[in-house]
């Protein structure tokens, strides 16, 4: 079964690509956007089936990787990143991106100037977004970075957020 | 508690504005040692303060009073000149980092003016983009003659953050990969900042071919502005092409620090005095004394450099870290009470004093405990910028994703403890770094 559904998947990518090569890539975009991220990232692309999905790994020229998950609808619902400096994430989360740099605050406060706030400056202090319908978490240490965004809406039935880092 | 613990803040973000703080008066001081006597300093030696940061900090309406930010005082001066100098104070002492980079309107325009930017291979000037977890600085690689103590590195190579001219503009590939730019000293909390972690240089390989993208990239530079990543050389030894580890540019004392800080009371101080001493093994005042020496992770490790597992919950998180230049302990754990007032975002509260017991376990399989004990903000004196044991979640959303890999053991971790931390490649104490040891 696994091999007829990577199979699909291939044909599914395959068809995609041909269609469209401009896509700008986004996390809730089609699946086309990931061949053009795969291009601009000049990355090595390769697609499997992880059953009620698939997942694009993108390996980018530095050894860092790009995880996409489309669903069945062929809309990418989530976007890992992992490696050496953080990806294209103003492409990747593409109209998200406003929402994870308003949570990117130099000083992470919520604003409470001279107050509490204070506390919170840090260049450490992980972004993250958690609305009902767009969750992004992102950590790092001295170059080298990670992170994942989900939109749960899109996502297939019985996707549970662990699932974001099981392997094939 | 937390709107008394605002006012009391917001009035010594007030009272500040004309110069330093008075800890004498604080009725919680440190009985180790204080802001005016702190340790001597000698050749191998310089003191840490822990305290409000610099006036620029805590000037205007979006003025601020650093935390937990342990600072150092360094010196530039152009290249080869004795008179043409600038000592430069509040620069945060960082072992989760590499290089020196100091924020442009600190330096006198005199000496920026004499300080040459590195060229590239097209004879443009180059520039540089460092990312931070949450965030970016981008700006000018120039050269200057760099010492702290009795330390000194001729021409170093360290990055001048929001230079103007051809810098001015930050290039897409710097921004898009996301967080705020820090153009200004309240965006980065300090002068500047002296990383002094386990590598050799910012980039190493990841940053030797054009075109790259890694934590810390590389452009050119023309007249019109800067655009193209570059590749530049990951050398360890001078003449050098990244920025290095000014530590390990060092001619001696060259393997690694010792940063010392004293216990803090959990009420929190006004000011924290330590030290940092250069050198591991190197000198009568720097052996190699620690009762736990963990072997970290190499520059060519999948995790990233410098890192090391912690064992929490039954959890192996594999990309931790002890860190000076993180404030507080950041680790997922949702067993324990989230503050609640808004102001305390992502704070852990805990109703009481909460002993937890992380274990560290080196790449060599060595293990020590990491155990602290978790204080609630609610309970620290609104007047204090220091303060133990304080965590934070590292991320709000239920369940966490699952890419929890890491616990950072931040500035906390570093109270009461003489910690080591030595470079990767070069021999400490009689042990291969890199390693942390405390």
């Amino acid at each position: 079964m696994p091999h007829r559904d990577l199979s699909a998947t291939a044909c599914l990518v395959v068809a995609a690509l041909s269609l469209s090569s401009g896509a700008h890539a986004e996390l809730g975009g089609p699946l086309a956007s990931v061949e053009s991220d795969r291009g601009r990232m000049n990355a090595q692309l390769a697609s499997v089936s992880m059953g009620g999905y698939a997942r694009h790994a993108l390996t980018r020229a530095n050894g860092g990787t790009v995880h996409e998950m489309t669903n069945a609808d062929g809309q990418v619902f989530a976007v890992t990143w992992s490696g050496p400096g953080k990806p294209d994430l103003r492409a990747l989360l593409g109209s998200h991106f406003a929402i994870f740099q308003a949570a990117s605050g130099g000083t992470g406060s919520s604003g409470t100037a001279g107050g509490v706030g204070r506390a919170m400056h840090s260049l450490r202090r992980p972004p993250q977004v958690n609305e009902a319908d767009l969750q992004i978490q992102a950590e790092g240490h001295m170059g080298w970075f990670r992170g994942m965004a989900l939109i749960p809406s899109l996502a297939p039935t019985g996707f549970v957020a662990s699932d974001l880092s099981k392997e094939p | 508690m937390v709107r008394h613990l605002i006012v009391l803040l917001a009035a010594l973000a007030l009272g500040s504005c004309g110069g330093g703080s008075s800890p004498s008066t604080s009725t919680i001081a440190v009985t180790t040692t204080t802001s005016t006597t702190g340790p001597v300093a000698t050749v191998n030696t310089a003191v840490v303060t822990v305290d409000a940061g610099p006036p620029a900090l805590r000037a205007g309406s979006g003025g601020y009073s650093a935390f937990n930010e342990p600072y150092v005082t360094v010196t530039l001066c152009a290249p080869g000149s004795t008179t043409n100098c600038q000592t430069i104070d509040h620069v945060i002492l960082d072992t989760g980092s590499v290089g020196l980079r100091i924020i442009a309107s600190v330096l006198n325009p005199g000496l920026i003016a004499a300080l040459p930017t590195e060229t590239d291979a097209a004879s443009n000037s180059v520039g540089e983009c460092y990312q931070y977890v949450n965030s970016y600085a981008f700006g000018s690689v120039r050269t200057g003659d760099f010492s702290i103590a009795g330390e000194k590195v001729a021409a170093m190579p360290f990055q001048v953050i929001a230079d103007t001219g051809r810098f001015a503009g930050v290039p897409p590939g710097c921004s898009s990969g996301g967080g705020s730019n820090i153009a200004t000293v309240q965006d980065f909390g300090a002068n500047g900042i002296l990383g002094v972690g386990t590598t050799t240089t910012d980039c190493g390989t990841y940053c030797t071919v054009a075109g790259g993208s890694a934590g810390a990239s590389y452009y050119d530079c023309p007249t019109a502005g800067c655009g193209d990543i570059i590749g530049r050389a990951s050398n360890s030894a001078a003449p050098f092409e990244q920025l290095p580890n000014p530590v390990a540019a060092f001619p001696i004392d060259n393997n690694g620090v010792i940063l010392a800080l004293p216990a803090v009371p959990q009420r929190g101080v006004m000011t924290l005095a330590g030290t940092v001493i250069f050198g591991i093994g190197t000198q009568a005042d720097n052996a190699l004394a620690a009762t736990n020496v963990l072997p970290v992770t190499t520059s060519s490790s999948r995790l990233g450099a410098g890192v090391l597992t912690a064992t929490y919950n039954d959890k192996q998180l594999t990309q931790s870290f002890l860190d000076s230049g993180s404030n507080d302990y950041f680790f997922i754990d949702t067993a324990l009470d989230p503050c609640t007032d808004t102001s305390l975002i992502a704070f852990y509260c805990p109703a009481a004093p909460t002993p937890l017991s992380p274990v560290l376990t080196a790449t060599n399989g060595v293990t020590a405990s990491g155990a602290f004990t978790l204080y609630s903000p609610l309970d620290v004196t609104g007047s204090s910028t220091v303060a133990p044991g304080l965590g934070i979640n590292p991320t709000l959303v239920k369940p966490p994703l699952p890419f929890a890999n890491s616990f950072d053991f931040g500035l906390p971790f570093f109270f009461g403890r003489t910690v080591y931390t030595a470079i990767e490649g070069r021999a400490a104490g009689g042990v291969q770094g890199p390693f942390f040891a405390f």
